[in-house]
């Protein structure tokens, strides 16, 4: 099912990033863009060196990757609160529908005002953007894996006489909790993205910040370095959060990848 | 004239209204006054007209006054104005321009000391009109019905470059304004999508760097010796602590004061807060300045501005400016 177990998989999942550095080193270089706005590869790696030497960019990954963990945390306790009390209550569920709709569109950057107004360039203003993007990412998963739940299994367990804790324990929860991790997966990378952006566009603390100093400053090799570590935050994220998805979920079929008979 | 945008000063707007709703609440952060000491946030933006302010609190111009001062500087200029009025920052730097329209949509501003100036010499400026080394545009005349780059529509930029096309004898109606952050403008200068940009430093001297020509010291032909940006603060901090207040304009004009004296320093202290390279650094136009806001010239910034139409009614620098 994953690469990881068909063999020949570094070299493979290596050769995508190679093959960018490559690129991005032979354009400039060639000419086809200007080395002023995109140095090639080597320069850029040349400036993450001497980033990364810095303290000062390491407390600004420290800055990012907290605001996106505690917005993170926050939006899906929230999201998966919310979306098993909502889920499991069909009137719930219709008052709020058409609210849900409305709200999870909104583009999380148009609450910087309003972010900027309540927190001003600290970490709240982050955290809010981070939350509002990333909470909506969780809840709409959490409804369709309770609406996922199979009526024959809830209707067994209510004959048994199951307390509405035992059947959220052992007949919602195992159903819908593919649908959490799929928030929650989905949630992490609009995590990052919102708070890079809230840092870059409000000068919180954090890797957005330095982003933005650098563009100011025109180190332009700098801002592309920077770029390539909150890139590079990405993948790992991504990679930790489908690696702790197939773990807690071992048994279930979507991970097995057996069909139920 | 930074990064100030329309959605700020509305911000401003409703900062003030909530900031009146909420007076009872008392400053929070400029409160810390255990053995005398005020703590003050400043919201600036990291770039090189600030520099006094920084080097002024290595050189410990703060703390002899009792303050100790903490810079909060962002990509976003946007959040000053309503980050001081809401009291998140104590004092705040903005461009006059900024602070005028402010002025006139009634939000509680005061400026409290001068911030940056033109250095009046033309073609030596920290901020000018600059063009492709192969453009066909010679002199500001030229630049009628062209597109140019401005950080943020319908502020100082627009004001002095329609000012130099005016004097120069061209039709500033007619001009394409561009919106556009800085640093985005020597790319987009060279890529042919504006026909000119109004560059500040550091970003003055990549173009210029990069083969690019000036065609108008805007700051120079708008005003001698023009004021461009204030520190200001809010006017209940005003009311609440006049001390405070007093003490950090005699801070600020000393740094001011220090800054324009020794201009090597102030290349030094800007590797404490931009990532500028050396460089650049050792390259880069410095701005002046002057302890005092030179009034004339805002006047002036305020009657272009009010002709185009910037002001939606003239901004009243009795009540602006200290």
């Amino acid at each position: 099912m994953t690469t990881a177990r068909r063999g020949h998989p570094v070299p493979l999942a290596l050769a995508g990033p190679a093959g960018l550095l490559l690129i991005v080193e032979a354009l400039p270089r060639l000419g086809l863009v200007d080395a002023r706005y995109l140095p090639p590869a080597s320069r850029i790696a040349t400036a993450l060196a001497a980033e990364a030497a810095t303290p000062a960019f390491w407390q600004a990954v420290a800055d990012t990757l907290y605001a996106w963990a505690t917005g993170l945390l926050i939006a899906v306790v929230a999201g998966v609160l919310a979306g098993l009390v909502i889920g499991s209550a069909p009137v719930l569920r219709a008052l709020t529908a058409s609210t849900v709709e409305f709200l999870r569109p909104i583009p999380s950057v148009a609450l910087i005002p309003v972010a900027v107004l309540l927190y001003g360039t600290e970490l709240g203003s982050t955290l809010l953007l981070v939350c509002y993007a990333a909470f909506w990412q969780v809840l709409v998963q959490v409804l369709y894996g309770v609406a996922d739940v199979d009526p024959v299994a809830e209707e067994t367990a209510r004959s048994f006489r199951f307390s509405a804790w035992g059947r959220v324990r052992h007949v919602l929860w195992p159903t819908a909790l593919p649908y959490v991790f799929t928030g929650i997966r989905l949630a992490a990378s609009v995590a990052l993205v919102l708070a890079v952006t809230a840092e870059l566009v409000i000068g919180a603390p954090g890797l957005g910040r330095e982003i933005a100093t650098a563009q100011n400053s025109d180190a332009v090799p700098t801002m592309y370095a920077l770029i390539v570590v909150t890139g590079a935050l990405g993948v790992v994220i991504n990679l930790l959060t489908r690696t702790g998805e197939r773990r807690l979920l071992a048994w279930h079929q979507s991970v097995r990848g057996e069909v139920a008979v | 004239m930074r990064r100030r945008s329309l959605a700020g000063l509305t911000l401003a707007l409703v900062a003030g209204t909530v900031g009146a709703c909420s007076s009872d609440e008392d400053s929070g952060s400029s409160g810390g006054s255990s053995d005398g000491v005020d703590n003050v946030t400043v919201g600036v933006i990291p770039i090189v007209d600030v520099a006094p302010i920084y080097l002024g609190q290595a050189k410990g111009f703060f703390t002899a006054r009792n303050i100790a001062v903490t810079m909060e500087a962002g990509q976003g200029g946007a959040a000053i104005v309503p980050g001081v009025v809401s009291n998140q920052f104590q004092f705040g730097f903005s461009n006059l321009t900024s602070l005028m329209i402010a002025q006139t949509k009634n939000v509680p501003v005061k400026a409290v000391a001068a911030g940056v100036a033109s250095t009046g010499v033309r073609g030596r400026d920290f901020g000018a009109l600059v063009v492709r080394a192969d453009s066909p545009i010679r002199t500001a005349k030229d630049l009628a019905g062209k597109k140019i780059s401005v950080n943020t529509l319908k502020n100082i930029g627009d004001t002095v470059t329609r000012e130099s096309v005016r004097r120069a004898g061209g039709d500033p109606s007619r001009i394409e304004f561009v919106e556009m952050p800085f640093p985005a403008m020597p790319a987009a200068l060279a890529g042919g999508q504006v026909d000119a940009a109004w560059a500040v430093e550091p970003q003055l001297t990549t173009i210029k760097a990069a083969g690019g020509r000036e065609v108008a010291s805007t700051f120079v032909d708008a005003a001698p010796n023009l004021t461009i940006a204030a520190y200001f603060t809010s006017q209940k901090l005003l009311a609440d602590k006049p001390g405070l207040v007093k003490r950090f304009t005699e801070a600020i004009d000393e740094s001011l004061a220090y800054a324009d004296a020794h201009p090597d320093e102030v290349r030094q202290i800007l590797t404490s807060y931009t990532k500028i390279d050396d460089g650049l650094r050792a390259k880069l136009v410095l701005p002046k300045w002057p302890t005092q806001i030179n009034r004339a010239s805002v006047q002036k910034i305020a009657e272009l501005g009010t002709t185009d139409g910037i002001f939606t009614t003239a901004p009243d620098l009795d009540k602006l400016l200290p």
